[in-house]
């Protein structure tokens, strides 16, 4: 680690943060607020929202439908103005420009290509209206085309193409003015799986070819977890939690995101002592075991709390492990086993077992188990 | 029958369909001609019938009060565009005054259209970005003017611009003016009037168009650093053209025959091609000269169509491809 005094959580693998906490800021959203409507029928969309996107960054915006994600981006392109905070791109306020004076291009959700121009024409147009010249436009398109491989749909309308093939037209067309960054409005959520997957390799690779910032708002966790160099996940209208994928999966700080993203075991737990950055905790059944603690919480000893751990952090353990329980039953899904169990206190748990190729059978329905868990696996909740 | 021996070769299956289809096709056309029958006897007997009288009319000899004699002329279409000097009538010289009205029904058929686009545009857009609850409210006051006859309509419009008419008494009461501008009975008169009945012939189809355009094209414009005008221009013109046209057309046909709006607004000496005809069959008892009219008013829309339309075809195959 580049720097030793950084107060750095135990346990945790700090290099890519550090990749992007190096770079200098893109965006900075600072206590920003959307308010849609007046009086009575008003309604907060974002509510004082602070977060910091750099340079060269693929940074994510994820939660359910109505979070806000799509307000926060709608305000960074200029196509909503905000009702209080800071916003500011390059360094520069931006607040009361419009989206064609802001160095930010957008790739829609439905694509938006303009129907009656040709597929080169849609690329060149953000280029034609900046007023550069006829050849530099053209060489540009041309370019373009190449990078998202359309060469051979050139002169074709937008309606003689299939969805994928709209989806990288609407990407070189944002790409094309080189803007400082990128904003992508749940640009696969029309695609099919297959072809959502590759569109998810093909943006990584433009986001690291062309060095653009990108903010890309997702409802879809797995989208968000394997594209994004850091991830916002947001819930009415505020921010919960900023941080790396790995962060975000292993460390939640708190029970919307813990639940949201991947699946989860919520514990009972009481705290015994408390040390930086983490806890020893009483578990159900009795067994002490460390928890991580999110950052700024500071429990004292005796607090009941909430700890969580994920499925695959757990394991059976022949001797006696640090829960025990009565399965309730196994499912098979093909390269694991998820194996459901119920606490001696009454909690549900669950946990995900690898099938080997000689493995030993799952237990079956009804059969007292004890349970490990990793080293660093568990994680306390805030409130 | 076993299973195994159903499986047929896609191939050979394909091919029995489509051994089967031309015989199916040609029943179904036998078909739709029947089911064609009463439009196609209503477009015979209604729209081509009447056309193919006048057109035998006009190269036929005027009866004295009236009428026709079946007697073969070209008098009717040579009086179309030349007179005769009336006590010599070897004497020929071109219809000035016939010429002009021509001139006059084109005219001011093509500024009508020019201001109902002008005018229709930014009304049609704001009946269009209204909420999808209060957009049939404003369509349904766009149609108002339809349930009154075009006549008291004719009328209302006389009132406002006459000598002593609304706009004349507000001016002088209002000291801009000391003596009321003459606008009864000019081309300027007609053109009002004539506007003010096709506006809505004009917005709707403007409207339909707009209806369609998906407003996140026009953020997609603001966002690839398009100025307001510039998206006006490059993005909603060139999507809305299809309502423009069938605008123009709805509004410069019916205008360039029009005949109560210049009979009542222009009076007697600006004449259109419409009160023109009606001069022939009516005082003028000249019938073939009346039917050559009409026919060159419809050589005179057909032919303003083909340009108009291989005009707006041009520039569409200039921006598309292949």
């Amino acid at each position: 680690m580049p720097d030793a005094s950084a107060p750095a959580h135990p346990g945790q693998d700090m290099s890519q943060a550090d990749r992007t906490a190096a770079r200098p800021a893109e965006i900075e959203v600072g206590r920003l607020s959307k308010v849609f409507g007046t009086g009575t029928a008003a309604f907060r969309a974002l509510d004082e929202v602070s977060v910091t996107v750099r340079q060269g960054e693929f940074f994510t915006l994820l939660g359910p439908s109505g979070c806000g994600k799509t307000t926060l981006l709608r305000l960074i392109a200029g196509f909503e103005q905000p009702s209080a905070g800071t916003l500011r791109i390059g360094g520069r306020e931006v607040a009361g420009l419009g989206p064609n004076q802001r160095p930010v291009n957008t790739v829609f959700q439905n694509y938006a290509l303009f129907p009656h121009m040709s597929v080169a024409d849609n690329i060149g147009f953000g280029l034609r209206m900046l007023g550069r010249p006829r050849a530099e436009v053209a060489a540009t398109a041309a370019e373009m085309l190449r990078l998202v491989r359309m060469e051979a749909m050139a002169t074709r309308r937008p309606a003689e193409i299939s969805g994928g093939q709209q989806q990288r037209v609407a990407l070189a067309r944002a790409l094309a003015p080189r803007p400082r960054v990128l904003l992508l409005d749940e640009p696969l959520s029309a695609l099919d799986l297959k072809l959502r997957k590759e569109m998810q390799t093909e943006l990584k690779r433009l986001q690291t070819e062309t060095g653009i910032t990108f903010v890309f708002v997702t409802h879809d966790q797995e989208e968000a977890l394997t594209m994004s160099d850091r991830i916002a996940v947001m819930s009415e209208g505020r921010i919960l939690q900023t941080g790396t994928p790995e962060d975000i999966y292993n460390r939640p700080a708190d029970r919307f995101v813990a639940d949201f993203i991947g699946d989860t075991n919520f514990l009972q737990a009481e705290v015994l002592t408390v040390a930086e950055g983490t806890a020893t905790v009483r578990l159900p059944g009795g067994a002490s075991r460390t928890a991580n603690l999110p950052a700024g919480m500071a429990p004292a000893a005796g607090d009941r709390v909430t700890v969580v751990v994920r499925p695959e952090h757990a394991r059976l353990a022949s001797e006696s492990g640090d829960l025990s329980g009565r399965v309730e039953r196994t499912v098979f899904f093909g390269t694991d086993t998820h194996v459901h169990l119920r606490l001696a206190d009454g909690t549900a748990f669950t946990l995900r077992r690898q099938n080997m190729a000689a493995g030993v059978p799952a237990p079956s329905a009804g059969a007292e188990v004890s349970l490990a868990l990793a080293e660093g696996a568990l994680q306390m909740l805030r409130g | 029958m076993a299973v195994r021996d159903l499986p047929l070769p896609t191939d050979a299956a394909d091919a029995a369909a489509r051994a089967e289809a031309p015989q199916a096709t040609a029943e179904r056309h036998g078909w739709k001609w029947l089911l064609c029958a009463p439009a196609l006897a209503i477009l015979l007997f209604a729209a081509s019938g009447p056309l193919l009288i006048v057109l035998v009319y006009s190269f036929l000899t005027p009866a004295g009060f009236g009428g026709v004699i079946w007697e073969f002329s070209l008098e009717g279409w040579f009086r179309v565009f030349m007179t005769r000097d009336i006590f010599d009538p070897d004497q020929v010289g071109p219809n000035r005054a016939n010429l002009a009205i021509f001139w006059r029904s084109v005219s001011l058929a093509f500024q009508t259209t020019l201001i109902c686009a002008v005018l229709g545009f930014p009304t049609a857009w704001f009946i269009a970005t209204r909420s999808p609850r209060s957009r049939p409210i404003w369509l349904f006051l766009i149609t108002i003017p339809f349930w009154t006859n075009l006549l008291i309509r004719t009328f209302a419009i006389q009132e406002v611009i006459r000598n002593q008419g609304l706009i004349n008494t507000l001016l002088l009461k209002a000291g801009v003016i000391e003596a009321p501008i003459q606008m009864m009975y000019t081309d300027f008169a007609i053109l009002i009037g004539m506007a003010y009945v096709f506006l809505p012939l004009m917005v709707l189809p403007l409207y339909a168009a707009m209806d369609k355009l998906d407003i996140r094209l026009l953020e997609a414009g603001y966002d690839l650093y398009a100025s307001r005008w510039a998206v006006l221009r490059h993005i909603v013109l060139p999507l809305v053209k299809p309502g423009f046209i069938a605008g123009s057309i709805l509004v410069f046909i019916p205008a360039i025959g029009a005949y109560v709006t210049p009979r009542i607004l222009g009076g007697g000496r600006n004449m259109m091609l419409g009160n023109l005809i009606e001069l022939q069959f009516g005082q003028g008892r000249n019938w073939p000269l009346g039917a050559a009219l009409a026919m060159t008013l419809l050589i005179i829309v057909v032919a303003a169509l083909v340009l108009y339309l291989r005009h707006v075809g041009r520039e569409d195959e200039g921006r598309r491809h292949g």
